[in-house]
């Protein structure tokens, strides 16, 4: 017979705090999580009599996360190192073997796990233990590791939006009101349709990566009627390679805080929610001490800088699983139900979070919507190059020598960026390619790297420009390999509900493991691999049902496009870049 | 007057309920066979498999049929060479989750979904192979057969236990290629809230799931010279629901019923079924049925032949109205047994025996 | 039922009422949580908070045996705040006024008091059954077995009169039968007061009819009910009985009184699968065929008629129902006519005399589609009744007194004892008994009970208890469960041979119906030290329950 009747008190308790706020579900798991260490089995039953949420419901949803834990991990944490496309450069073999044995000055358990891209490709390779992130340049250092740093954004010379007053030392709210923050929340009260107008002419597409004018999105919104609708920021920055939404979070969080209040203004909502990523603890705790300034400062709260409007603002911290960056898993996610993809239509704008209308953006949109909002829809849509209208910020990361955050305007040419900005392949190198909106956009090789930095531009070279992350790679780099860390990223966070990427990203990733093991010595496939690799193509771009199939192709469609030679190299058994050695398991 | 909507589905221009889906009206107008595998009429459509996708004028890529819903004006194509091709390729792709074509199901209930798919498309599995998804769990119940080896992760079982049965028994757990069919901790379906009802058997296509009782009965004892079905109604509660019989005929013609299966057609129950409806039938093949008449003979039930039992009913119960009178026997009709026996019953009490005094078990 | 069970998916309200639906009528169910995920509203009313109760938006756990309490009580809410549908009772029902005037006295603080139930939730009920604009009731034996079941029937069915939720789909006052042919068992006449298509006995039209259909006289008078029978055999009045599949001894209310009743008779004629408790005490035993092994129909809860066909031969010599009573019936001599050729010819008999059944052959009934009555052979049967008129001119608002159990809890008996099915455990388990595997998810009786009253027994799960009743005793184990409220026990009785609940249950019965009051006894527990079960309890020695 089922266990139905297992009681905790503590969460009892637990839930009795927090099952008034909005979407508790996560925070309640996580404050369950803090106290055992782990999710124990009366502590589930409980939430799923408290929460009505059928128990093999619950199990099956709070499995699919990286980071909830149904056992007792032990008193001493593991290590944890990143072992996504930008840190495998680094690497990682043998730093992980360095980390295990060293003492870090901290308790650990000795054993390092290695996980998906924990957005800090800028300082490669990010180890965590416990809450703590340290950074490490290169193998060797691991002794003495330095506690991670958010590094402001570079400079470019260029005129910018998002970043316009990061450097003027506005993380604070008295900073942030010195370079005229929060003055749009009062207009906007007021006015509303004049802010959507800003918005419109300002030609500002959502930056998450699907690019939907943010305007239309807001007026949409605002055109609902329901008493309840919410604003939600997709602070769930999981794609490899990108770590501008931290920067931003970390060093312009008023910035942030100001799109999604104004949002809320702007559509009628009083319920914001951030639904940030697990591995940015740091930022979890930067940013809740900004909302508690602005709170307390009657920025936001119950009455929004005095226009008898209200607006509040709750974190919910995410467990790690890439999909839930899609904005209709996200949404999932907080309600407590499985995180798959929504069929869409209906979308978020009509059918949103717990169905009501829903504004959801990505950070840097939101970010960039306060200053446009400020400053003017005409001037931001002047800065792009020729007709792209307004800027976008640009994570570079990988083998270049200034890794960092950049904004430019939009239809700047990535060599521009890369060489000009960024200081190119240090030691002297080339640069072979780069990957393109994280991963998911495919490669861009060297052959096109004048490529203006557009969407439209990207899309015509089969790739896109996604959510602006961008991993160099030296001509010392088997693509191959490139590809496979990419696939295999994918792989590993497809949801597995439709059956071209669940399966398709297996598949490819086993068909490029496979070329490697040849290319170190390891049997010949007996496949037409190159065949299989473009069926899979087909079926995952054409037939997936969100983004993360339909993008997954580019990656393999991409390194055919641009290094065939490799890949022939390595079905004839061998690796021209002579990496894929070590390869052979 | 408003103008009712249309959608044009192979260059068949048909109107529509707002609400419909592609794959509903597609149905619906008869004119294509979309393939599909996560899809079952009792279920929410799930756009999981993706078998059904269909090409939509104007937009760039092609849509589940499943999830899509008709919008007035939409033309949709259900049959390119593009589509065609994507389509076998995903059910190579499927197969190759598996570790063999064959299912371990096909002698009990013949082909299965994925391989009446797999012959359409003359495709097999020979290609997109790699690691196997899924694993099979023996859980120790005594009718649920769960050979997750030839799970292929269409989550229909988990749909119908929550949107059909509403028992919540089982979940997918973990991501992507891991993801499993699971009770709650992984239990067994003993440890669940699983009532058995059997509803995931019959919706999976597959046969990573089946009917303990019925896998190899055939074969059980005699072979069987042939296997026939026959639509009946279960014998339990007064739902009425619709079950199909399936017998095996011995080479003497013996016929002996060795398994249920839900009428998908049936008009109460539409395909479900509960733990007795599914599993409790072989009471009629228990060992202790009744063959022949018996008699109390020196006090004791004798076997004896039919008209031995027939003319001695029939002598006592002469002498009992001849004796006694109208009003001295009483008859009893079963509220389980077919409706003739009861006819029968009371015609005789009334007809025979002269009086009203007839009733039926529904009084406790 | 007054409605057709595919109906319920589209009922907007259900008030579901003392029916453990998702475990005796698990497809039935089904649709209730089709109607659920379709946006319907559902109140259950029960002691006991049984798995359909957890679905509901609001659950009514009342006291045991206070339905007619409450049912009023929700009659005058309706009546009070303007609730009910005039057109309907002015056109369709008489009474109202005196409805109106007897309800005064069932205030809802009075029901709280009396029921257990929050006032608040009762009016909540009440206002909601009444507003929706389709609502069906739905309710099973928590209703009907107790000494006030026909008051409790009556006064729940002025719910519907007063709002006129009958004669429209997906709303009706339903009652879910719990045997597949129960229904079908008083369509084709087996009452002492039908004759066939439920025509009186007592009117002479219909004598005289059946008279010249089977070219005999026919007794005008009533007869009388199995019950009585029984009692008849004790005072020697009944000399013989014909019993056809039914385990009596085992499901009939104090055994001890059935066992002397069925001894005192002279013959006693049992025709079944199998040698149950009953057939043991027979002078004469008839091997049944069984429903896999025989053409004929079954007809549901819902009215519709339905046929079963032959899957599989008989074992040895078991023979149709009908052939047997034929032959028996031949054999005695009459001028009546017993020659049929098939089931079909029986069928097309029945369809010939029942006005109901007119319209029905083998051939319209092949696909299960047609619901009685079906006068004519063109007519497409009647899912829902009561359409524009009741069989019988206006329903008739009735005005029940509130009539209390006729045990109540005292010193030596403190608890309250209520009977009825679980899922994997159908009635004395002769056929679930019978089929493999399907025990495992009760493999023994359970007196279940609220933890508190665990903690008060000192009783922890799987204990050994005597549970005594001023009628016998009986040994079971225990179950702690939320399911039963405090003060309220429960058990099936699908353990005849180890724990025969109906040593114990009341035989006192509803004085119309006869049922007798299953659902309520009052109990003694006490620990109890486990038995050697393998001599235990020689009442009920069934040999080898499984063949295989």
């Amino acid at each position: 017979m089922p266990l139905t009747d297992l009681q905790d008190e503590r969460t009892a308790a637990i839930i009795d705090r927090l099952e008034g706020e909005h979407a508790p579900f996560l925070s309640i798991l996580h404050e369950i999580q803090d106290h055992y260490g782990y999710l124990p089995e009366p502590a589930l039953h409980e939430v799923s009599r408290r929460l009505a949420i059928p128990l093999a419901d619950l199990y099956g949803t709070v499995t699919f996360y990286h980071y909830f834990r149904l056992e007792d991990p032990g008193p001493v944490p593991d290590i944890w190192m990143c072992e996504s496309s930008a840190c495998c450069l680094r690497g990682i073999d043998s730093l992980e073997r360095e980390l295990a044995s060293s003492r870090q000055g901290r308790p650990h358990s000795g054993r390092v796990v290695r996980i998906p891209c924990p957005g800090r490709c800028d300082i490669a390779v990010p180890i965590f233990i416990g809450e703590e992130v340290f950074a490490t340049a290169e193998p060797g250092a691991a002794g003495d590791l330095p506690v991670a740093t958010s590094a402001l954004p570079i400079e470019t010379g260029h005129e910018e939006c998002a970043f316009s007053d990061i450097r003027k030392e506005i993380a604070s709210l008295e900073g942030y009101r010195a370079v005229g923050g929060y003055s749009t929340l009062t207009r906007a009260a007021s006015d509303p349709d004049s802010a959507i107008g800003e918005l419109k002419a300002s030609g500002l597409t959502g930056r998450g990566g699907a690019g939907f004018p943010t305007g239309i999105k807001w007026e949409a919104v605002r055109n609902e009627s329901s008493d309840l609708k919410y604003i939600v920021c997709n602070a769930d920055e999981g794609e490899p390679g990108c770590f501008k939404d931290r920067c931003l979070m970390d060093h312009a969080p008023h910035q942030m805080i100001e799109g999604m209040a104004l949002a809320g203004l702007v559509t009628g909502a009083e319920i914001g929610i951030v639904y940030l990523r697990y591995e940015y603890p740091e930022t979890l705790r930067s940013l809740q001490a900004a909302i508690d300034e602005a709170v307390a400062a009657g920025v936001i709260g119950d009455d929004c800088m005095g226009t008898g409007r209200a607006f509040h603002l709750v974190i919910r911290r995410g467990a790690g699983a890439y999909i839930c960056g899609e904005e209709t898993s996200l949404l999932n996610s907080l309600e407590g139900l499985h995180p798959f993809p929504r069929d869409k239509p209906p979308f978020p704008t009509t059918h949103g979070l717990f169905g009501r209308p829903t504004v959801i953006n990505n950070v840097e949109t939101f970010a960039t919507a306060a200053v446009i909002v400020r400053r003017g829809g005409e001037w931001f849509s002047r800065l792009g190059v020729g007709e792209n209208q307004g800027t976008r910020i640009f994570s570079v990361s990988g083998d270049i020598s200034r890794p960092g955050n950049y904004e430019l305007p939009i239809g700047t040419p990535l060599s521009t960026l890369l060489n000009d900005l960024a200081g190119g392949a240090p030691g002297g190198r080339s640069i072979q390619g780069v990957t393109m909106a994280g991963i998911s956009g495919g490669f861009v090789g060297a052959e096109d790297l004048d490529v203006p930095l557009d969407s439209g531009s990207l899309a015509a070279l089969g790739g896109m420009l996604g959510a602006g992350g961008i991993i160099v790679h030296d001509d010392s780099r088997c693509m191959v390999s490139a590809a496979r860390a990419s696939m295999n990223f994918l792989a590993h966070e497809s949801c597995g509900k439709c059956f071209p990427c669940r399966i398709g990203t297996t598949r490819a990733t086993e068909i490029l493991d496979e070329m490697r093991s040849h290319a170190g010595g390891g049997p010949c496939p007996s496949r037409d691999s190159i065949g299989e690799l473009a069926d899979l193509d087909e079926v995952m771009g054409e037939a997936s049902a969100c983004g993360l199939g339909l993008a997954a192709p580019f990656v393999t469609r991409t390194l055919m496009k641009y290094w065939p030679d490799q890949v022939r190299a390595h079905l004839d058994g061998t690796c021209p870049k002579g990496t894929c050695k070590e390869a052979r398991t | 007057m408003i103008r009712p909507p249309v959608i044009t589905i192979d260059g068949v221009e048909t109107t529509f309920t707002p609400g419909e889906t592609v794959l509903e009206v597609t149905k619906r107008l008869g004119v294509a066979e979309v393939p599909h595998l996560c899809w079952d009429e009792r279920l929410d459509p799930a756009g999981s498999c993706r078998l059904c996708i269909v090409e939509v004028e104007g937009r760039r890529t092609p849509g589940a049929s499943c999830t899509l819903r008709a919008e007035d004006g939409m033309v949709i194509r259900t049959a390119s060479d593009k589509l065609r091709r994507m389509q076998g390729h995903l059910v190579q792709m499927v197969l190759s989750e598996n570790p063999a074509e064959v299912s371990p199901r096909n002698a009990d209930v013949g082909p299965t979904e994925l391989q009446q798919l797999a012959t359409d498309f003359g495709v097999s599995r020979d290609r997109f192979l790699g690691r196997e998804s899924n694993r099979s769990k023996d859980d120790g119940n005594p009718l649920l057969l769960r050979d997750y080896d030839h799970c292929i992760s269409c989550y229909r079982c988990v749909r119908i236990c929550d949107e059909v049965e509403a028992d919540h028994a089982i979940t997918m757990t973990g991501r992507g290629f891991a993801k499993e069919i699971a009770t709650p901790f992984d239990r067994g379906l003993l440890d669940s809230t699983c009532t058995l009802c059997g509803q995931c058997v019959y919706t999976c296509p597959t046969g990573a799931l089946a009917d303990k009782k019925m896998v190899g009965a055939a074969e059980r004892g005699a072979p069987a010279a042939e296997q026939k079905v026959t639509r009946s109604i279960c014998p339990y509660c007064g739902t009425g629901c619709s079950i199909d019989l399936h017998s095996k005929v011995d080479a003497d013609g013996t016929e002996t019923v060795i398994g249920v299966t839900p009428a998908l057609d049936g008009p109460v129950n539409e395909g479900a079924l509960c733990i007795k409806g599914q599993f409790g039938f072989d009471f009629v093949n228990s060992g202790d049925r009744l063959r022949k008449p018996m008699i109390r003979k020196d006090g004791e039930l004798t076997e004896v032949e039919w008209d031995e039992a027939l003319d001695y009913t029939a002598q006592r119960l002469r002498s009992i109205r001849d004796d006694h009178g109208p009003k001295a026997f009483y008859s009893i009709a079963s509220g389980r047994a077919p409706g003739e026996g009861g006819y029968m019953l009371q015609k005789f009490q009334r007809a025979v025996m002269g009086s009203n005094f007839i009733d039926n078990c529904s009084r406790a | 039922m007054s409605n057709s069970i595919p109906e319920i998916e589209d009922a907007p309200f259900l008030l579901c009422v003392g029916t453990n639906m998702t475990e005796c009528h698990p497809i039935i169910a089904v649709r209730v949580k089709k109607a659920l995920r379709k946006g319907a509203r559902l109140f259950t009313i029960d002691p006991r908070e049984v798995p359909l109760a957890r679905m509901a938006e609001r659950h009514l756990q009342i006291r045991i045996g206070t339905d007619t309490f409450l049912f009023n009580a929700m009659a005058r809410v309706i009546i009070e705040e303007g609730l009910v549908d005039e057109e309907f009772v002015a056109t369709r029902t008489e009474g109202i006024e005196e409805l109106a005037r007897h309800v005064e006295a069932f205030t809802l603080e009075e029901a709280e008091k009396v029921t257990g139930i929050p006032a608040e939730l009762i009016r909540e009920a009440a206002v909601g059954y009444a507003s929706a604009e389709r609502a069906g009731i739905y309710y099973t034996l928590g209703v009907t077995e107790h000494i006030c079941g026909v008051g409790n029937v009556q006064s729940l069915c002025n719910l519907a009169l007063l709002t006129g939720n009958l004669g429209k789909r997906s709303a009706g006052i339903n009652p879910l039968r719990g045997q597949n042919n129960i229904q079908g068992a008083g369509d084709v006449g087996a009452l002492p007061n039908n004759y066939p298509g439920f025509q009186p006995v007592t009117a002479a039209e219909c004598q005289e009819k059946f008279e010249a259909a089977w070219g005999c006289s026919l007794d005008p008078e009533l007869g009388i009910t199995k019950l009585k029978a029984l009692d008849w055999a004790i005072d020697g009045t009944m000399k013989g009985m014909w019993i056809c599949g039914e385990n009596t001894l085992v499901t009939d209310p104090d055994v001890h009184h059935t066992r002397h009743a069925l001894e005192s008779l002279d013959f006693l004629i049992v025709q079944d699968m199998f040698l149950t408790d009953t057939a043991r005490m027979a002078d004469v035993v008839f091997p049944a065929a069984a429903f896999t092994e025989v053409d004929g129909f079954f007809t549901n809860s819902d009215r519709r008629v339905q046929r079963l066909r032959r899957a599989a031969t008989p074992p040895g010599e078991a023979r149709p129902d009908w052939w047997i009573i034929a032959e028996v019936a031949k054999r005695v001599g009459t001028p009546v006519n017993f020659d049929y050729p098939d089931a079909e010819a029986v069928f097309d008999e029945l369809c010939e005399l029942s006005p109901i059944y007119h319209g029905l052959s083998y051939e319209r009934i092949d696909k299960g589609e047609l619901h009685w009555p079906v006068p004519t052979k063109d007519h497409p049967g009647t899912p829902f009744l009561h359409e524009g008129e009741f069989l019988r001119g206006r329903g008739k608002l009735q005005c029940v007194d509130f009539k209390p159990p006729a045990e109540i809890p005292d010193d030596e008996y403190p608890w309250f004892l209520t009977t009825g099915r679980r899922l994997a455990t159908y009635h004395t388990n002769t056929m679930t008994g019978r089929a493999e595997g399907v025990s495992v998810l009760a493999p023994n009786e359970w007196l279940e009970m609220h933890p508190s009253d665990a903690d008060e027994l000192e009783l922890r799960g799987n204990d050994w208890v005597k549970v005594r009743s001023r009628r016998g005793e009986v040994l079971t184990r225990v179950k702690v469960t939320r399911v039963s409220p405090p003060g309220t026990m429960f058990m099936s009785f699908a353990f005849p041979e180890h724990t025969p609940t109906n040593f114990i249950t009341n035989p006192e019965a509803d004085p119309i119906t006869e049922t007798p009051e299953l659902k309520v006894a009052v109990i003694h527990v006490e620990k109890a030290e486990a038995p050697d079960l393998s001599d235990y309890d020689p009442v009920f020695q069934i040999a080898s329950r499984n063949g295989h």
